[in-house]
């Protein structure tokens, strides 16, 4: 009986597999084949299935796929950070600025990623502490991280000189490798190790599971004794964690500071998690899903960009996908209530 | 003579592979309650969203005072003559009470609203329920939830329905309101309407219906005559087996205190409860709703604030919060498991694991399998009935839920286990486990609070029962020394004594 | 059931645009099999100017295809305005595109050179036009206003409406922004060279990026110097706006002598007034023109100039109703 069960159990968790990980892959091949075969049937197409356009695609969308990861964690528990784009902005700044003033390049890093760490740490405590909402405390930091930027870089760009910064840095989201033998940039390669570890933190800890259990339901997380604003506070605290390493991916390619260069990040920052599978009612979301949100939004930026839609055209299809990524997700919550 | 007003024939549905309802036929008629009695799962809602027009049926037939039935939604139904009481009201709190009735049947002219007509016709239906009292013009929601149910009955008279449905409508009354109630029922029954009453409570039952259809898996597991049927035949034909006895007795003796509360008090309630729980032992908490019953477990656990009085559990005091209390033996269950009980859209074997995830875990990692192996033991061991302990909890039955809710604090491996209202909304066989379990728990030696509206259940599990009322603790005594009539006077502040 | 069907709708919705797009792209790629492939790449998409630019530039297209050449234009830039790692990214997707030159205004002066010289070494030669770029080795060719020239034209309108002599005040833009710079460089230089009478008040201040700012700081400088201030100098459209702003907060608007650059309906009107002097004007429809037949030349194989200017005109109360200043006022604009 009990190995019978365990069996079903397995299959069932199989099947659970498939439609909830692979579900928003699945959307992923769809858009990846109706770009390429469109891309095919131009006259002087066929550049867009190219290992060149891979590299390029899979470098543009992992800031936005670093800053999510983080927006993840946020929206399972039940939150959502408006700030996200400001407050990377704000790292990269700092990260700037700490660079153009003789910093190491080390030094410089750490203090960029502590800025993203303490942006979340006060989103959280905020939330936590002054039991406001999430979206209304975060709308007021988006705003307070755009202000700390402008001061940081003095209203202006941050403009270290050429030579320092570090070659590594110029690297870690080139489209171009400087190793054949990485196939992808090593920012692509860094993200999926985060990614893959986050991942794990979600399903195998402790911590991950107090996350579901804050998002799903604060309620009965506080009957069984869960910290709740110590685990919001975490869960924050790690999101900016990843809002500093997004800084630093964003810096990296820009190579100056600009304090501005968040604003309106956030949007495809949560639109990736949605995509994903995310409910922004909380407990739900995957962080596959989540990378796979993400690459969905730039396979078609650059689709259109190949197959030479304007901007209007590319911003419709971006928020139909968006609607219908919702959509399906709830059709299939209510298949399975029944 | 009564004539059969509704008639179900041959009435099959099925969702995908699951077969809810199998040629099920019945007939209610006009004049009369009928009693639909099954537990959790026998196909009751199934029959209920037939009946409202929320679900068309496969097949089979159903006639309306001779006439097809066959509505397209809810709405239909309700013009038909089919008015449904669901055991969550569905009514706008915001909104006054002529207006919650007329809702949706506003009578109007040119679409300007004729207030005195609506107000002529909700009196008159409120007359006939002899609830001439009730303010036309308060909002809903500042109406007590017995009120509300009028409103909600009110407004099945003013579409002249023939048929009303009450899905469980006594699961949140006090015992008072029940008799309100039912004669209000028995009132409409005379006017010549036909009642369908589901509902577990088979005393009710017996109280309010003259004939009763029992399903089970989707069929008709036996109607008749409610004269002539004994309780412990109606309860074998829903289980579909021989139940010994509803209550089990398992035999627990008292040991040493375990818990005790001195002036125990939070916001509004308790006021100062004091008392003292011995190892191996029910106790009981009586009391109509708001007496401060389930305030006063919250206080226990931390979960509401605390202003005064002190809490020891095994002679220690621990720190006012959930976490510490949790460590130092205590459980709860709650009485909510949609809001607060269970994380409905997680998994069994997370829920169950909440509370305790350390046996499990190293170093913050989790041993998936370990636990896996863990939670379905418990599962066996509970009776929790899923397909396997990664479902979701939102799709299990009340029972099932209600079990895995006290799984959890018998994972946690509480001293002292607090449950509030473990039995209500949940189906007679498992009330049963429940009642075995907790007479178990007590002769590990664990300790039991059990909050209940259901004197029956109370006087038969209990060692000892208090009874609360406007937040104070009135009375404890031992069980043998209570009657159901006697709680009452002390839960309504009348002198206990009889 | 639902589900599929709700699936269904979406790809659907994905197969009807993308297909509609790439069905009006055809017949253009059709006329480029034998011509050029040419991504322009504006700073925004909504203001009036990258309009004109992309009227220049079609227009340049039109000319090419009549001598022989198709030219096809594709016209894209970030979807946010101002989004650098956008542009970078629109770059680098036109490169893996691979189209055969790129035309773009680059929003930031390093911040660009990696993903264009990423364009240089794929064979995809580039023209940047209206802001430079700090690394000129990447690029065949700028286009541009002749900025220094803009300031000196500015500075000659001045010291020939004050006689020569007077006092004046140039309000800087922001610091780091190249071409404002060269505008006050020229301004300052001709004053000193033509007009060695007219005393600077001050030439250091900044107005900040916009009216506001601009405002505040010329009303601080019109506090400070009062009455003797004979001219005035702002070096862009907010500054311009801002200053004028200020001078007709203190009741100064006609009396001192007023030259802006960058033309908005507001500052028209205004030196329909005669409150604003002079106003410098850039030609946007000639950038993207010259652009284009910049790269595409450069693929012909023709040797392009490094530095090509696309001019500069002054208007004034008096010619600011002439046929050839109406066309630098309200230029052409694409749809």
């Amino acid at each position: 009986m009990g190995e019978t069960a365990a069996k079903l159990g397995l299959a069932r968790r199989g099947g659970d597999f498939l439609r909830n990980v692979l579900g928003p892959f699945l959307a992923l091949v769809v858009v990846v084949s109706i770009f390429w075969i469109a891309d095919s049937m131009q006259a002087d197409g066929g550049r867009f299935a190219t290992l060149r356009n891979a590299q390029n695609i899979l470098v543009q969308s992992a800031t936005v796929g670093v800053a999510a990861l983080g927006m993840t964690l946020i929206i399972i528990s039940g939150g959502i950070d408006l700030s996200a784009g400001t407050a990377m902005a704000l790292s990269a700044t700092s990260l700037a600025w700490f660079l153009r003033e003789q910093y190491s390049p080390a030094v410089s890093v750490a203090a960029g990623i502590a800025v993203g760490c303490l942006c979340g740490c006060a989103n959280g405590m905020l939330i936590s502490l002054l039991r406001i909402v999430p979206f209304i405390v975060t709308l007021g930091t988006m705003t307070i991280y755009l202000g700390l930027a402008k001061i940081v870089g003095d209203n202006t760009m941050v403009r270290p000189l050429p030579d320092q910064v570090p070659l590594w840095m110029k690297q870690l989201l080139s489209p171009r490798v400087e190793y054949e033998w990485m196939v992808f940039a090593p920012g692509v390669w860094l993200l999926l190790v985060m990614a893959l570890v986050t991942a794990a933190v979600l399903r195998y800890t402790v911590f991950g599971r107090y996350v579901f259990a804050v998002g799903s339901n604060e309620a009965t997380a506080r009957l069984c004794g869960i910290n709740v604003p110590l685990v919001r506070i975490a869960v924050y605290t790690i999101s900016g964690f990843f809002v500093g390493v997004a800084g630093l991916y964003q810096f990296t390619r820009l190579t100056v500071g600009d304090p501005t260069s968040g604003t309106g990040k956030e949007l495809p920052i949560i639109a990736a998690v949605v995509i994903g599978g995310g409910s922004l009612s909380g407990g739900r979301g995957s962080i596959l899903g989540t990378l796979t949100g993400a690459l969905i939004m730039q396979v078609i930026s650059s689709g259109c960009t190949s197959l030479r839609l304007p901007n209007p055209i590319q911003e419709i299809i971006i928020g139909c996908i968006i609607i219908a990524a919702v959509t399906i997700d709830q059709f299939r919550q209510r298949r399975q209530a029944v | 003579m009564p004539t059969a007003l509704l008639r179900m024939s041959q009435v099959s549905k099925s969702f995908g592979a699951t077969r809810a309802l199998a040629d099920v036929s019945l007939e209610a008629r006009g004049g009369e309650v009928l009693a639909l009695i099954g537990e959790n799962g026998a196909g009751k809602s199934t029959l209920m969203k037939i009946l409202s027009g929320a679900v068309s049926p496969d097949r089979g037939e159903m006639e309306l005072a001779g006439r097809r039935f066959a509505p397209r939604g809810p709405h239909s139904a309700r013009l038909a003559g089919v008015a449904m009481i669901y055991q969550e009201l569905n009514l706008a709190p915001d909104l006054a009470v002529v207006e919650n009735v007329m809702l949706g049947q506003e009578s109007r002219r040119c679409g300007v609203v004729r207030r005195a007509d609506e107000r002529q016709r909700v009196r008159a239906a409120l007359e006939q329920l002899d609830r001439t009292d009730l303010p036309l013009d308060l909002p809903v929601g500042q109406l007590s939830v017995a009120d509300q149910q009028v409103v909600e009955i009110a407004r099945a008279l003013v579409t002249d329905a023939k048929v009303i449905v009450f899905d469980e409508p006594t699961s949140s009354l006090t015992r008072h309101d029940v008799q309100n109630l039912f004669r209000a029922i028995v009132r409409l029954k005379q006017s010549g309407m036909a009642i369908i009453y589901i509902s577990h409570f088979l005393e009710e039952i017996r109280q309010i219906a003259d004939r009763f259809v029992v399903l089970r898996d989707g069929s008709v597991a036996g109607s008749g005559p409610l004269a002539g049927a004994t309780e412990a035949d109606i309860v074998s034909l829903m289980v579909g087996r021989k139940v010994e006895e509803l209550f089990p007795s398992v035999p627990h003796a008292c040991g040493e205190i375990l818990l005790s509360l001195e002036g125990l008090s939070g916001r509004r309630a308790p006021k100062g409860a004091t008392l003292e729980l011995r190892r191996g032992e029910i106790l009981g908490l009586s009391g109509l709703v708001g007496a401060g019953r389930t305030e006063l477990l919250r206080c226990l656990m931390a979960l509401d604030p605390v202003r005064d009085g002190r809490v020891r559990i095994a002679g220690l005091e621990p720190r006012r919060t959930p976490h510490a209390r949790i460590r130092a033996g205590l459980g709860l269950v709650s009485e909510d498991r949609k809001t607060e009980g269970l994380a409905q859209r997680e998994t069994i074997a997370d829920n169950l694991t909440y509370s305790r995830l350390q046996p499990y875990s190293r170093f913050g990692w989790l041993n998936l399998g370990h636990r896996r192996t863990a939670v379905e033991d418990w599962m066996r061991k509970l009776n929790v009935k899923a397909r396997s302990s990664e479902q979701l909890v939102e799709h299990l039955s009340g029972g099932n839920q209600q079990k895995v809710a006290i799984a959890r604090v018998m994972h946690q491996d509480a001293d002292v286990l607090l449950l509030d209202e473990p039995t209500r909304g949940i189906d007679v066989g498992t009330k049963a486990e429940i009642y075995r379990l907790m007479a178990q728990l007590a002769a590990q030696g664990k300790a039991v609070i059990f909050v209940s509206s259901y004197f029956t259940e109370l006087l038969a599990i209990c060692d000892r029962v208090g009874v609360m009322a406007r937040g104070e603790l009135r009375e404890i005594r031992p069980a043998s020394e209570w009657t159901s009539e006697s709680i009452l006077s002390c839960a309504l502040g009348v002198d206990g004594r009889t | 059931m639902q589900r599929g069907a709700a699936l269904f709708l979406a790809l659907a919705m994905l197969v009807l645009v993308v297909g509609c797009g790439s069905a009006t792209s055809d017949s253009k790629t059709g006329e480029a099999k034998n011509g050029f492939h040419i991504a322009v790449i504006p700073k925004g998409t909504t203001h009036v100017f990258w309009k004109s630019v992309h009227a220049g530039a079609l227009k340049a297209a039109e000319e090419f295809k009549a001598a022989g050449t198709p030219v096809e234009i594709q016209w894209k830039g970030a979807l946010l305005e101002n989004d650098r790692e956008g542009q970078i990214n629109v770059v680098a997707d036109f490169v893996a595109q691979g189209v055969d030159g790129i035309v773009i205004a680059p929003l930031d002066s390093t911040a660009l050179v990696p993903s264009i010289r990423d364009a240089k070494d794929a064979g995809i030669p580039t023209v940047i036009f209206d802001s430079g770029l700090a690394d000129e080795s990447v690029i065949e060719s700028y286009v541009a206003t002749d900025n220094y020239n803009g300031g000196a034209l500015a500075a000659r309108e001045i010291g020939k409406r004050l006689g020569g002599k007077g006092d004046v005040i140039l309000l800087r833009y922001n610091v780091g922004s190249e071409s404002t710079e060269q505008r006050e460089q020229g301004f300052l230089d001709t004053i000193k060279k033509e007009f060695p009478e007219i005393v600077m008040l001050s030439d250091d201040q900044y107005s900040g990026t916009t009216a506001i700012s601009a405002q505040n700081k010329a009303l601080e400088l019109l506090n400070q110097f009062g009455d003797k201030v004979d001219g005035f100098f702002a070096v862009c459209e907010p500054d311009t706006v801002g200053v004028l702003s200020a001078l007709e907060q203190e009741g100064l608007a006609g009396k001192v002598v007023f030259v802006g650059f960058d033309p908005s309906p507001h500052l028209i009107e205004a030196m329909r007034e005669k409150k604003v002097h002079g106003l410098v004007l850039q030609d946007p429809v000639a950038m993207g023109y010259l652009g284009v037949k910049a790269v595409v030349e450069r693929l012909q194989g023709k040797t392009v100039e490094k530095r090509i200017s696309t001019g500069e005109a002054l208007a004034t109360p008096e010619s600011v109703d002439s046929p050839k200043m109406q066309k630098l006022l309200n230029p052409e604009q694409a749809n």
